[in-house]
């Protein structure tokens, strides 16, 4: 089976500065897949070519064997690492708009997920706090049956506590041979659930590796390693 | 898709429009009222000031509902295309024509509304007497004639209309058009489109210039003044800019989006 995400040669410039240079990159299926890197690596500039926000100067992408269009956003779940639905929206609103765009939103887990956060359906987006807010668009985004999941810093915004029940809703809402692609900085709250790990510096690749095959091998977590590697 | 894309941008905009339209309405009921009262005739200094006042606030209240909708929909434009909410609209699964031609095709009703409504409101207002309707027709008859069409029959009141619909298409068009391009610069984006708006008047201006010029040499030539028909030319440049600017604002949104 060809992997879900393919870039080749990929690279991106904005002027004279190189956000990402050179990326040779496969992800395959059914895989959670954290990529890290520390800021200005490189890591939302992939992710917005993936999810054709940004156009790369150089090299190709594929997703599912397509170019980044119209085919493959019906099948890539994105959750952008900002706030970005209409604020005066109520939120029962927005899940009827993701229910009338996205043919496998599921709306009854969308509704289960909103009153187990007991989070009110005619509540207007822009009254939620933002914690809140990050975890209506993640509950949006996890409401899909899609085959790639792009979330880019799912919990950096929610507190502590909210993060295990994100993560909780990560790991039991995705389709299982989907992917979840989930870049963060917050390694040590996300190491447990992931299957391989990408780093990335400077626009390129540093390291591709299984989560469990780094640790035995290193003899350390992930987070440990991640901070000897980019040390500054 | 499309209808989807329609129905989302009407109802994002319709809670502020919608008052401010009906604020039109009010207004222009309260005007109408104000002026068939005698109190010019009926001397009495109280009501004079007060029917100043509501004239006053009524030629305001068209000004800020003409320009307010203007800036709102351009500011709803970029906040929704090239701001945060771009990242969902881009993301949808659907076309980027779709997505151009639902914006304009939602701003430019809006803008046809107010339009409709004031000009109506300003018709009434000063309706002596007789069939609104007809002074309607009379007006549109008198602005095809000033502009230069010399035989005003059905065929060239209709045409006037179709011109002028087009027409706003194209302004509305320019205005996507020009924020699109601004889109392509790595810096102050606004600035950026600010500027190509700038230049695309400077060159409208210019290719204005170009036809009235050739326009005068074939009449001098010919004798003819046929081709002063002012509908025909704001029809062929009207539909001439609306493809042009509606190509442009699809292009970079399809084939330049830097949504940074």
């Amino acid at each position: 089976m060809e992997p879900i995400v393919q870039c080749m040669g990929l690279t991106k410039r904005f002027g004279g500065k190189t956000a990402l240079n050179q990326i040779y990159l496969n992800l395959e299926r059914g895989r959670i897949i954290g990529l890290l890197g520390p800021n200005g690596s490189g890591k939302t500039t992939l992710i917005k070519i993936m999810n054709g926000l940004l156009l790369p100067t150089a090299g190709d992408i594929l997703i599912n064997g397509l170019r980044p269009g119209v085919e493959t956003k019906y099948r890539i779940s994105y959750l952008p690492e900002r706030t970005y639905l209409q604020p005066g929206m109520k939120v029962m609103e927005i899940v009827q708009y993701f229910q009338d765009f996205y043919p496998d939103f599921r709306v009854d887990r969308a509704y289960d997920m909103l009153a187990r956060l007991q989070i009110q359906p005619y509540e207007r987006f822009k009254n939620l706090s933002k914690g809140t807010k990050e975890k209506v668009q993640l509950i949006l985004v996890m409401s899909r049956d899609a085959d790639l999941y792009i979330l880019d810093e799912p919990i950096a915004g929610v507190d502590p506590a909210s993060r295990d029940y994100i993560l909780h809703t990560i790991v039991q809402n995705y389709n299982r041979n989907a992917t979840i692609l989930l870049s963060t900085h917050l390694i040590s709250d996300v190491e447990h659930i992931l299957d391989e790990v990408v780093f990335i510096r400077y626009g390129s690749i540093v390291l591709q590796a299984g989560a469990e095959q780094i640790r035995r091998n290193e003899g350390k977590s992930i987070d440990r390693f991640f901070r000897e590697v980019f040390a500054c | 898709m499309l209808a989807k894309l329609i129905k989302y941008e009407w109802q994002s905009t319709w809670k502020l429009l919608v008052p401010a339209n009906l604020l039109i309405v009010v207004m222009t009921i309260l005007a109408c009222i104000t002026v068939r009262l005698d109190v010019f005739d009926a001397y009495n200094e109280g009501m004079i000031f007060s029917v100043i006042a509501i004239i006053l606030t009524y030629v305001g209240s068209m000004f800020v509902v003409m320009i307010g909708t203007g800036i709102y929909l351009i500011y709803r434009f970029y906040t929704s295309t090239y701001g945060e909410q771009g990242y969902l609209l881009h993301t949808l699964p659907v076309d980027k024509h779709y997505i151009v031609v639902a914006k304009v095709l939602v701003s430019t009703a809006w803008v046809m509304l107010s339009t409709c409504l004031i000009y109506l409101s300003v018709l009434l207002l000063f309706n002596e007497e007789g069939d609104i309707f007809t002074q309607i027709i009379d007006s549109i008859k008198g602005s095809a004639m000033w502009s230069g069409t010399e035989d005003v029959n059905a065929f060239a009141v209709i045409m006037t209309l179709i011109a002028g619909v087009v027409l706003m298409f194209a302004r509305i068009l320019k205005v996507t058009a020009c924020i699109s391009l601004g889109q392509l610069s790595n810096n102050h984006k606004l600035l950026a489109a600010f500027g190509f708006y700038f230049l695309v008047y400077i060159a409208q201006q210019i290719m204005n210039g170009i036809y009235y010029a050739i326009l005068g040499y074939i009449n001098k030539i010919t004798g003819d003044w046929y081709y002063g028909k002012s509908w025909e030319y704001s029809l062929l440049s009207g539909l001439i800019y609306a493809v042009v600017f509606y190509l442009v604002t699809w292009y970079i949104m399809d084939k330049k989006l830097n949504l940074e």
